[in-house]
């Protein structure tokens, strides 16, 4: 439920690769149980402050980060281990990725990797992922196909049957809906307003009215700064503290 | 006027038309002209050297001063030096391949390894034979024996192993490793759960193509470890072994009086060894391309 209690604290980050700075000083919270819409055309930063936030960072030569990130008050950056706070966190990217193994591999992948070998468990943890993100019934049949044969939909949704495979606090959906069509986008939002009761979501569209439909906050960017957060009636509103959350959200540019 | 109709044909086009018929004939010819040479090498042993060859000559010494008898000890000495350099630069080249393609990034420690690899390859194999000579042979004390050789080998089909490795793991998409890194994966858990299953046929194939390489080469094994002509088979690593690729070089060149029908026969059963090699490295080439899980 939502709450005003911080998930995630940001403060003062900034990421550059090289002389291109890509985020300047960004200060944002993500609320317990709320879900976070973040909206913005692209290079506005939203994807690397996604990279910021589980540490995928470390894997992108060149990129570097400064400022503080927090989740649960613990500075991102003390963990020694960056996979601690990668199974905290579920990602789902904008083009759907079936690893190349079979569906049920796919989901059983993470928790495998965590040291989960019980194969009831397994099984049951795999048909509660695959049920939470709409996808069961259509392959409850064939869970031994592979998983990259799936239709480009059905893929999306197994990414996501995969990121909950690890039970996360925190689910983060960078613009999803770019390769799926409006009936299985409907769908996914279905399943994101029920995980909602579960976790925290920030949900990185560039579908303005998907904001509209789903966040409980809606943050913009705009080259690499935060430009505004407040609740999503407000940004959608005539009293947005900035002129161009206005213009933005109402398609006068960008 | 012709442009006042549409769909007519014009000077241009016809022109134009010509000039590809003409192109496409000539390309052609040239791409069947590169199967000749092949097939005219085949032909040439087959007619000269099929008549000695007879299971008696697979599995018999040679005898009488090389002029008669088989070429058994040859085919076993390289299987030996095939096997024995394989096993030595198998390993290397795959987990070096696996280090510079995963773990090591884009900077200039990385760009010498790759110079050097790049130059390595470049090296023509008497140079190899030479260096395998001094190191091997006299300053670690291996002597000239099948080791020696090997080594030798190894560090002539490395470079190969690879960058045939390294492309076999690039091939692998970029987008599987970020799903499992996010999913909290290490890197030696991605490599070894998706990387590796993804990319072991691309691997073979390239480590099976240096078989035939290693098989094929002679200047390498003449210092380090191949002999003219050895009576028994070696026993382990330290013994000097004989050597197809070495054993047609004696008998064409070093030996006088010895029948025609030998040396062909020799070549022939050398040239048969590398062709099945590398017919199993296509046929698993295929068989991975029907397999293909993404």
């Amino acid at each position: 439920m939502v709450s005003n209690v911080s998930k995630i604290e940001i403060r003062g980050l900034r990421a550059s690769y090289g002389d291109r700075v890509v985020l300047e000083d960004v200060s944002l919270d993500v609320h317990e149980g709320e879900i976070l819409a973040i909206i913005g055309p692209a290079g506005a930063g939203k994807t690397s402050l996604l990279n910021c936030i589980n540490r995928m960072s470390d894997m992108i030569p060149g990129m570097k980060v400064e400022g503080s990130i927090r989740i649960d008050g613990r500075d991102v950056r003390d963990f020694r281990d960056p996979s601690e706070i990668r199974r905290r966190i579920g990602v789902v990217f904008p083009l759907p990725v079936g690893l190349p193994m079979s569906i049920f591999d796919n989901v059983a992948f993470a928790p495998r990797m965590g040291g989960m070998r019980d194969k009831k468990k397994l099984a049951e943890l795999v048909e509660r992922c695959l049920c939470q993100a709409a996808l069961f019934d259509e392959v409850k049949d064939r869970l031994g196909d592979l998983g990259t044969r799936l239709s480009g939909g059905q893929q999306q949704r197994l990414t996501i049957a995969r990121a909950l495979s690890l039970e996360p606090e925190i689910l983060c959906l960078d613009e999803f809906s770019i390769a799926v069509d409006p009936v299985t986008t409907m769908k996914i939002e279905e399943v994101i307003k029920e995980l909602k009761q579960r976790m925290t979501i920030i949900l990185i569209t560039n579908l303005v009215l998907q904001a509209r439909r789903l966040g409980d906050r809606t943050a913009l960017f705009l080259g690499g700064r935060l430009v505004e957060v407040d609740s999503t009636e407000t940004i959608f509103s005539r009293q947005t503290a900035d002129v161009r959350t206005f213009q933005y959200v109402q398609g006068l540019f960008g | 006027m012709n442009a006042a109709l549409p769909f007519s044909t014009t000077d241009v086009t016809r022109t134009n038309r010509r000039r590809e018929s003409i192109v496409r004939a000539l390309l052609g010819i040239v791409t069947a002209l590169l199967v000749l040479p092949l097939l005219a090498i085949l032909a040439l042993l087959v007619k000269h050297g099929a008549p000695a060859l007879t299971l008696d000559f697979l599995l018999s010494s040679p005898a009488a001063g090389m002029t008669a008898g088989g070429i058994f000890p040859a085919i076993v000495g390289t299987l030996w030096l095939v096997g024995v350099s394989l096993a030595i630069a198998a390993p290397i080249g795959v987990l070096a391949a696996i280090y510079l393609n995963e773990y090591a990034g884009d900077h200039w420690g990385t760009r010498i390894v790759n110079l050097a690899i790049v130059n390595l390859a470049g090296v023509p194999s008497i140079v190899h034979a030479l260096f395998g000579v001094g190191a091997f042979v006299l300053f670690l004390h291996l002597g000239t024996s099948i080791l020696s050789a090997s080594l030798t080998l190894a560090i002539m089909t490395l470079p190969v192993i690879i960058a045939s490795t390294k492309e076999a793991l690039a091939a692998v998409p970029m987008s599987f490793r970020q799903a499992c890194w996010v999913l909290g994966a290490s890197r030696w858990q991605t490599i070894r759960y998706v990387v590796l299953p993804n990319s072991i046929q691309g691997i073979l194939t390239g480590v099976i193509l240096q078989v035939s390489r290693a098989a094929g080469e002679t200047a390498p094994v003449m210092f380090t470890g191949a002999a003219f002509y050895l009576p028994f088979l070696p026993q382990s690593v330290n013994d000097q072994c004989m050597a197809l690729s070495m054993h047609l070089f004696t008998l064409s060149t070093q030996v006088p009086g010895v029948p025609e029908a030998l040396p062909y026969a020799t070549a022939l059963v050398l040239v048969g060894l590398v062709m099945s090699v590398n017919l199993t490295s296509i046929l698993l080439r295929s068989y991975l391309r029907s397999r293909r899980r993404w």
